[in-house]
């Protein structure tokens, strides 16, 4: 009658001391686990055997039953087991032969290989299932072990089969003293089986998978730590040594055998099945060791070889666009190496080589041979209407060289473009390091500015006229990205400027496409760069709507006489305009410049009104004429020639010239001559003061070539000499009513080269100049430097413009020095300070 | 063969509780039970040969008590008689119900 507010005390069935002692549970539990083992396990009923644990646990016997449990799996092993598994090696005698050099067939060694991995996994499997049922039945046991932080029994077991089975020596071995374990015997069968599977024959790789995820399970002590898994001590250091040997072997076959093309595909489809068998046949964690080696030893170990073979390496990749090659070497390449290098400095130096070919090749090039398209220039002397092909002169020679250049870079520049885009992914270190050595081979071709230059123009006064839109863009494109290219800006602007200027005075070339192509350089370049083109742009056109102003206003003054001249002006400011165009060039012999030219009366009178009209908007400018650019619209009458009764001599004929002006105010001379006078050369000199050379160049025009002997020359010979007679030719005789005397000067040819050291000369002057500037505003701002930091900032300010050469700064600092500009600091390194 | 949603838990003294398998699954010991290949297995019935049918009532009890509130929080706890309550005790310790449930392998 127990009261309900006291818990009621524990009744249960006694254990008997003996009966239900630790004996009776231990027969309980031990025939039980022999069912277990023997796969009876179904007729047990799981809560009497864990009851019997409980109970032995609960007397304080659960180390007794452990130690039980130990001896018993033991025995089972030694009795059951282990002869089974010295049966099974034995039976596969070859797979022991393995460790020391096999001579079996493969297909031998496969089969008993994977006889003998079956049955070991068998075991294993077996064991595993009755290991859980069993440490399920002593469940309790191992709660309480927890606590006192034994290993579990599971552990434990699982260790008993490392232990006696798989560090089960064999003893006896035929051929060998010392006993192999089995575990030995294991991992070298497993190895063996993956070099066959990477050969090519078909193994079984879930028998593989389950042998390594046994592997996985087992660890080194009872302790199971983490890192000690079998699988991490054992077998992967194995693992990943025989792959390396494998891999080694394989590369020196490829090396030997075969070429880069192959290399490659095989390195890419070697990397795929590894990192595959490590899904398949071995565990996912040692993926990146594998990968790792694959790429050490086939990819990278012999890379340089590889790619400097003759025929299939880099080069002969490059040369042949062989894309899909490049594609995968690309990939490779990224795959191992994050900068990339060896593939960025073989390809860097490629496009140098190539490069310096396109130089080599336009020296060898041999431009006399007469080509029906190609040179601007002297084309245009070629006699209209019969196209008769001519050996270029050497000028044209050289301009068309700089054509030549200039596409053969563009050629190679597209070309590169599109491995990048095709083969490269467009990555941005490969693109950086290929613009680098572009840029480094274009400018080390010292020409190249100059030659970009004139490709552009060649392009605008040919190329475009009548081109559609988008392939004007094109070419435009193509010309920008030159000019990107150019370290010597400033070099270029002068260049560019002088053709500029050139074209727009005759008229050669389409505004709309001029002022695009100026606006992206603005963009690409800045203002500055620009600011002169865009002047050049505006004088232009302020130049249009004067004449046409020029004109109203000559009408409105009610001059209407026919024999006035029309004027079709072009005022240029002369800064934006370059010096020679400008007729500021070079002078020999210090003749008087263009300014002295003596004009015609009628002319001069043109001209005062103009100049007059000119000055009612504007004050303070002075006005200098430039008659070495213009040009003039002459009508000429030629009257018959008496005596000629028939024959085009026998009427009068009217022609219009087009001259040049010094070649006007030359024919206006021979206006007051009688007939059969003639002119010295000296005379005419004395009367116009045209500088000898120029006269020279117009009288040739004049005289010699048949078409336009407006003027007779006495003597006849080709060139024109100071001590030549000119006279009016009576017998002039053209099919055409309009000639054009060729201007000699509208033609941008390439710079011979004291031109062009000259054209240098002055720029450099230019650049000492800019480098004087930039540094004493650097040293106003930062008022005290040292030497190497004011270098710094003048090569950074600079950059833009061009590439200040050390030497240079020195110089200037040294010029600024002396002209009190700078001074010395006191101190270790060379440091400055600026003077106010 | 698939398994029920119920198993029956019979105490030594004869009765017998049918349960929800899910809510039983809570006790580390009626989980092993049930997964092995044993015959508790097989039946689906597991029979106790130490635990009274009062406290194996209690027991159920509280698996139900357990599995209808398993997704809230300050579930109050559940009423226990004072005079079962050892006898309670040694059952849940038997039961491995002396840790929260880790429900890893429900199977």
């Amino acid at each position: 009658m127990a009261s309900r507010n006291r818990p009621r005390p524990i009744r249960r069935p006694l254990i008997n001391k003996e009966a239900g002692g630790f004996d009776q549970c231990w027969a309980t539990l031990q025939s039980a686990m022999t069912d277990i083992h023997n796969k009876n396990a179904s007729k047990l009923s799981f809560e009497n055997l864990y009851r019997a644990s409980y109970k032995i646990t609960l007397v304080k016997r659960g180390e007794d039953l452990f130690n039980k449990v130990k001896e018993f799996e033991t025995e089972w092993f030694h009795n059951h087991i282990i002869p089974g598994v010295d049966e099974l090696v034995r039976s596969n005698l070859p797979s022991i032969a393995l460790i020391q050099m096999s001579t079996s067939s493969s297909h031998e060694r496969r089969e008993a290989g994977e006889r003998l991995l079956r049955g070991i996994r068998k075991i294993w499997e077996d064991h595993n299932t009755s290991m859980n049922l069993i440490a399920d039945m002593l469940m309790y046991l191992e709660r309480s072990c927890a606590e006192t932080k034994q290993a579990s029994v599971y552990a434990t077991t699982i260790g008993l089969f490392r232990d006696h089975i798989l560090r089960y020596g064999l003893k006896d071995v035929e051929g060998s003293d010392q006993p192999f374990v089995i575990l030995d015997v294991v991992i070298a069968v497993v190895l063996d089986l993956i070099n066959m599977d990477r050969d090519g024959d078909i193994v079984d790789r879930n028998l593989l998978r389950d042998i390594t995820g046994m592997l996985e399970q087992l660890y080194q002590t009872d302790e199971e730590k983490e890192k000690e898994k079998l699988y991490t001590t054992i077998f992967e250091p194995r693992f990943i040594a025989a792959s390396e040997v494998f891999y080694r072997a394989e590369c020196e076959k490829l090396l030997r055998e075969s070429d880069a093309g192959s290399w490659l595909r095989h390195t890419r489809r070697r990397l795929l099945e590894e990192e595959e068998r490590c899904v398949t046949s071995v565990s996912n964690f040692t993926k990146e060791n594998i990968t790792a080696v694959v790429e050490r030893e086939l990819a990278l170990a012999k890379m340089d070889d590889f790619l400097a073979m003759e025929g299939s390496g880099l080069k002969a990749m490059v040369d042949n666009d062989r894309e899909e090659d490049l594609g995968i070497l690309y990939h490779l390449i990224a795959r191992i190496d994050k900068s990339k290098n060896t593939l960025k400095t073989n390809l860097q130096s490629r496009v140098m080589e190539l490069g310096l070919e396109i130089e080599q090749t336009l020296k060898n090039t041999d431009f006399s041979a007469p080509t029906a398209a190609g040179a601007s220039g002297e084309a245009e002397d070629a006699v209209e209407g019969v196209d008769k092909p001519k050996a270029l002169s050497p000028a044209a020679q050289q301009t068309a060289a700089a054509i030549k250049w200039v596409d053969d870079v563009l050629k190679l520049k597209g070309k590169f473009d599109t491995l990048l885009e095709n083969c490269f992914n467009n990555d941005l270190v490969i693109q950086s390091a290929i613009t680098k050595s572009f840029a480094d081979f274009i400018n080390m071709f010292e020409r190249s500015s100059e030659f970009v230059s004139l490709f552009i123009d060649d392009s605008l006064k040919r190329g475009l006229k009548g081109k559609s839109d988008e392939d004007a863009e094109i070419v435009l494109q193509k010309a920008i990205v030159l000019v990107r290219y150019l370290s010597d800006r400033d070099l270029f602007e002068r260049y560019y400027q002088k053709h500029l200027g050139r074209r727009l005075l005759h008229g050669k070339s389409e505004m709309h496409i001029e002022k695009e192509l100026v606006r992206r350089m603005r963009a690409e370049l800045g203002n500055h760069f620009t600011a002169k083109f865009e002047g050049m742009f505006k004088d232009m056109e302020l130049s249009k709507d004067l004449s046409n102003n020029y004109k109203d206003h000559i009408r409105n003054l009610g001059d209407d006489d026919k024999k006035s001249t029309e004027l079709a002006i072009h005022v240029l400011t002369t800064n934006f305009w370059p010096t020679d165009v400008m007729g500021r060039g070079v002078l020999q012999d210090g003749e008087g410049s263009r300014a002295d030219c003596i004009f015609p009366p009628s002319i001069k009178r043109l001209q005062e009104s103009f100049y007059k009209f000119y000055c009612q908007d504007r004050s303070g400018r002075i006005l200098t004429w430039v008659p070495s650019t213009g040009s003039a619209d002459i009508k000429c009458l030629f009257p018959k020639v008496p005596g000629k009764e028939s024959g085009p001599l026998s009427k009068d004929r009217r022609y219009e010239f087009n001259v040049s002006t010094y070649g006007m105010i030359v024919l206006m001379l021979f206006n007051n001559l009688s007939s059969g006078e003639s002119l010295s050369f000296e005379e005419i000199q004395l009367k116009t003061n045209i500088p000898v050379s120029d006269l020279t160049k117009t009288l040739t025009s004049l005289s010699v070539p048949p078409k336009f002997r407006v003027l007779a020359k006495e003597p006849l010979a080709k060139s024109v000499k100071a001590t030549d007679k000119f006279s009016f030719n009576a017998h002039f005789v053209s099919k055409q009513i309009k000639i054009r005397v060729p201007v000699l000067s509208s033609t941008s040819k390439v710079e011979g080269s004291e031109e062009r050291k000259e054209t240098e000369r002055k720029n450099d002057q230019t650049r000492a100049h800019v480098v004087d500037a930039a540094i004493v505003r650097i040293m106003k701002q930062r008022k005290e430097l040292t030497h190497t930091q004011l270098t710094t900032e003048v090569i950074s300010q600079l950059f833009g413009r061009f590439k200040p050469e050390i030497s240079l700064i020195k110089k200037r600092i040294e010029d600024l020095l002396a002209r009190e500009y700078l001074e010395r600091m006191e101190g270790d390194a060379p440091a400055y300070r600026y003077l106010a | 063969m698939s398994d029920s949603k119920y198993i029956t838990l019979v105490s030594y003294d004869g009765f017998e509780f049918v349960v929800l398998r899910e809510a039983a699954l809570i006790s580390e010991t009626i989980r092993a039970m049930l997964r092995g290949a044993f015959k508790e297995a097989q039946t689906g019935r597991c029979e106790f040969g130490e635990i009274r049918g009062p406290v194996l009532e209690k027991v159920v009890e509280y698996f139900h008590y357990y599995h209808a509130n398993r997704d809230q929080t300050d579930v109050p706890d559940m009423d226990i008689p004072v005079d079962i309550c050892l006898e309670l005790l040694m059952a849940a310790d038997f039961l491995g119900l002396d840790s929260r449930p880790q429900m890893r392998d429900l199977s």
